[in-house]
């Protein structure tokens, strides 16, 4: 461990970085005075990280995917998988060398720097409050598909309302709620991949013409390759649920086993699914007829299969798998603010603890607020691809990190997982990570740039005096 | 020496009662204050915010234990999950058995129970080392459905005991609901030994017997820990090692 002495400089209210050194052991972190218990298995990791991207790519995007790309929306989504997998093993490999809170910002902060750090640790609290924003949007769409189920029909106008006031009821509850949900979660998580997995080998089966009658064959790719590159860079937010593991990468048992396990595993179980999805989908339906059913379109899929169940089977998925995305990131969102206000980067007063309910209110304020402003904007899939877009960057430049990290090969650097083919895998990874945000659309970048100048414009004039490079707990 | 483990939430006021400190002045104890966060709270935030004040007053009841004659630490974690940490420090500290802190001032008698599959031996050699030369009867409580049998372990283990000059009594309560008869034989003393259970369906309906029983019963209640297998395995190993060294003496 480096010498803590490192950790200088202070921000525009004279914070230091609260930096000491500890000793890390696989079941606990210990700090000079005190002991932090790691209690997260390898079970809760996988569910932090399936249950947050779950809901993005089997329940809203399907639809507006087909539409884009036909059916070889399936191929965006095995892009998305590809680009998420190189970017998971070395986010894997940096997560095991510094199992500590704070995910992508701590790795790139240690790795490259103060100014990279604050742009990304920044840049991933807005891109956590997009991601959310949008999972809230789809939860309001599959509200007011339930309560079509139910004989209320309402119409899309109560679509925003319904997400507003449900991303209202989640930032509360996080605030007073001290009941444990993470069991609950992992209970949706596999409740969840039960409904999946039984209906898309049914709808597979029946897809492939083995059972059933055989659907109608389409051309693959009716508007050629780039609509199927620019899918992809919008479907991206299905994926970005893997980095949520690594925020909580301080309270993860065994972290040099569970770690790489729980990020590489979600990938992979959610890719799978996504592409079996867009197939089954696409095979019920024609991408064509898919499309017009919009962010819901899994429903009238669901309701071709099986009938009024089927319909009411993913109805309640749908909404079960956009809580538990949006629950997730609003947990993740306040991590991140909480790491970097640490750092001295945003006002220490940000990760304060509320004595009466003992949870972070400020942080969870901060995250709740904004996304409440974006919902209200209810713009689907501009606040997808602005979250993939600040992700990415991350991705990107945790790829870079690692590559630095590993070229100065500093003593505290020692992971216990490896990433496999360096350095092909991290510079495919950068590479790929910066290339699918050229394919975006030109809104999203824009909102994307301006976001990343604000908070280096913030880095300069906050905390351009903190020195965080190599500062290692 | 043995060590006792007391877990406190520091943080939520939890604290020993006066007789504590001086019924385990025969004991190494390790005070281990904990604070369970949910789980939207790092552990490593909470600390930043509360090691001191939890600190600060962790020192006070080492203190407290130190001036009863007996000697102590301390230690501080932050969790989620407030059995796995207490398991987890135990079998760090080497702890033989951990106490639910009640209330009572100056313990002149203990009730030790007996009932069920627990290690008696362990128990009573724990007895024995606790009460020490002090002037602390003991009323060992069985509580059974085979009045022959148990009449006859309950007395082999007051003869143990009587042996190494404690002041011994027994009870035997039979076909008796066992944790209801054993509070009520809580009522005429001033702290509960008893001995560590695996988890049963009953348990993980109903809560852990011990802290049933504390909350039942008032005083402390000092849980004798199942030797763990490590423990065992080094106990064996510190054997061989003996017979090993042996030949050089």
């Amino acid at each position: 461990m480096s010498d803590p002495s490192s950790a200088g400089g202070t921000n525009v209210a004279g914070e230091s970085p609260r930096v000491e050194p500890t000793i890390e052991t696989d079941e606990v972190t210990i700090t000079d005075d005190a002991e932090l218990e790691r209690t997260i298995g390898l079970t809760g990791g996988l569910a932090i990280g399936i249950g947050t991207m779950i809901g993005a790519g089997i329940f809203v995007f399907p639809g507006l995917a087909a539409g884009r790309a036909g059916p070889a929306a399936a191929g965006s989504f095995a892009i998305g998988a590809f680009v998420a997998l190189l970017v998971a093993l070395p986010a894997s490999e940096l997560a095991t060398a510094m199992p500590k809170s704070g995910g992508g910002y701590y790795y790139i902060s240690r790795g490259l720097g103060t100014l990279p750090g604050a742009v990304v640790g920044l840049s991933l609290w807005f891109g956590l409050v997009f991601a959310t924003a949008f999972y809230l949007v789809g939860f309001g769409y599959y509200a007011v598909d339930t309560l079509a189920e139910l004989g209320v029909p309402v119409g899309d106008g109560l679509v925003i309302p319904l997400a507003l006031l449900f991303g209202a009821g989640v930032t509360v509850l996080n605030v007073t709620g001290t009941e444990n949900a993470a069991k609950l979660q992992n209970g949706i998580v596999a409740l969840l991949l039960s409904i999946l997995i039984v209906f898309l080998s049914y709808g597979g089966l029946d897809t492939l013409g083995i059972i059933g009658e055989p659907s109608a064959p389409e051309q693959f790719a009716p508007f050629g390759t780039t609509p199927v590159l620019t899918t992809a860079a919008l479907v991206f937010t299905s994926y970005l649920g893997f980095a949520q593991v690594a925020t909580v990468a301080g309270e993860i048992r065994d972290p040099g086993r569970n770690l790489p396990l729980a990020m590489v595993g979600s990938v992979l179980v959610v890719g799978v699914l996504y592409v079996a999805a867009i197939f089954v989908a696409t095979g019920a339906f024609g991408s064509d007829r898919l499309s017009t059913f919009g962010e819901t379109a899994m429903v009238e899929v669901g309701r071709h299969y099986f009938g009024p169940a089927g319909a009411v089977a993913i109805v309640f998925g749908g909404l079960l798998a956009t809580m538990s995305s949006a629950n997730a990131s609003v947990l993740s969102t306040s991590r991140a603010i909480y790491a970097v206000s640490k750092d001295a980067l945003l006002p220490q007063r940000a990760s304060h603890i509320n004595l009466r309910y003992g949870t972070p209110h400020v942080a969870l304020g901060m995250a709740g607020g904004p996304i409440l402003v974006l919902v209200a904007t209810g713009r689907v899939e501009l606040l997808a691809e602005v979250a993939s877009f600040l992700h990415l960057v991350t991705y990107g430049l945790l790829c870079v990190a690692l590559l630095a990290l590993r070229r100065a090969d500093p003593s505290w650097y020692d992971p216990d997982f490896r990433v496999p083919g360096y350095p092909v895998v991290p510079i495919l990874g950068a590479l790929a990570s910066f290339a699918l945000i050229g394919f975006m659309q030109r809104t999203s970048q824009l909102v994307g740039i301006g976001i990343m100048l604000a908070t280096a414009g913030w880095y300069a004039y906050y905390g351009r005096d903190v020195t965080l490079k190599g500062v290692v707990e | 020496m043995t060590r006792v483990l007391v877990p406190l939430a520091i943080l939520e006021g939890e604290s020993v009662s006066t007789g504590l400190p001086t019924l385990l002045a025969t004991m190494d104890v390790t005070v281990l204050g904990y604070h369970v966060l949910p789980e939207q709270t790092p552990p490593d935030q909470a600390r930043l915010q509360y090691e001191d004040r939890a600190n600060a007053a962790l020192t006070d009841l080492v203190e407290a234990f130190e001036a009863a004659g007996g000697s102590a630490d301390h230690r501080l974690v932050f969790t989620h999950d407030r059995e796995r940490t207490v398991d987890r420090v135990a079998d760090e500290a080497a702890a033989d058995a951990y106490a639910i802190t009640g209330a009572t001032g100056s313990v002149d008698r203990l009730l030790v129970s007996l009932t069920g599959d627990v290690a008696v031996d362990r128990i009573t050699a724990f007895v024995a080392e606790l009460v020490g030369d002090r002037e602390i009867g003991v009323t060992l409580f069985l509580a059974t459905d085979d009045e022959p049998g148990g009449r006859e372990s309950i007395a082999a283990a007051a003869d143990s005991l009587a042996e190494r000059g404690l002041d011994v009594e027994t009870t035997l309560a039979v076909d008796e609901p066992p944790l209801e008869a054993l509070v009520e034989a809580a009522t005429s003393h001033d702290a509960i030994v008893m001995g560590e259970r695996s988890p049963s369906l009953r348990s993980f309906l109903l809560g852990e017997e011990a802290e049933r029983i504390a909350a039942e019963a008032v005083g402390p209640v000092i849980v004798v820990r199942e030797e763990s297998a490590d423990a065992a395995a080094t106990r064996e190993q510190g054997m061989d090692a003996d017979r090993a060294s042996q030949p050089e003496d």
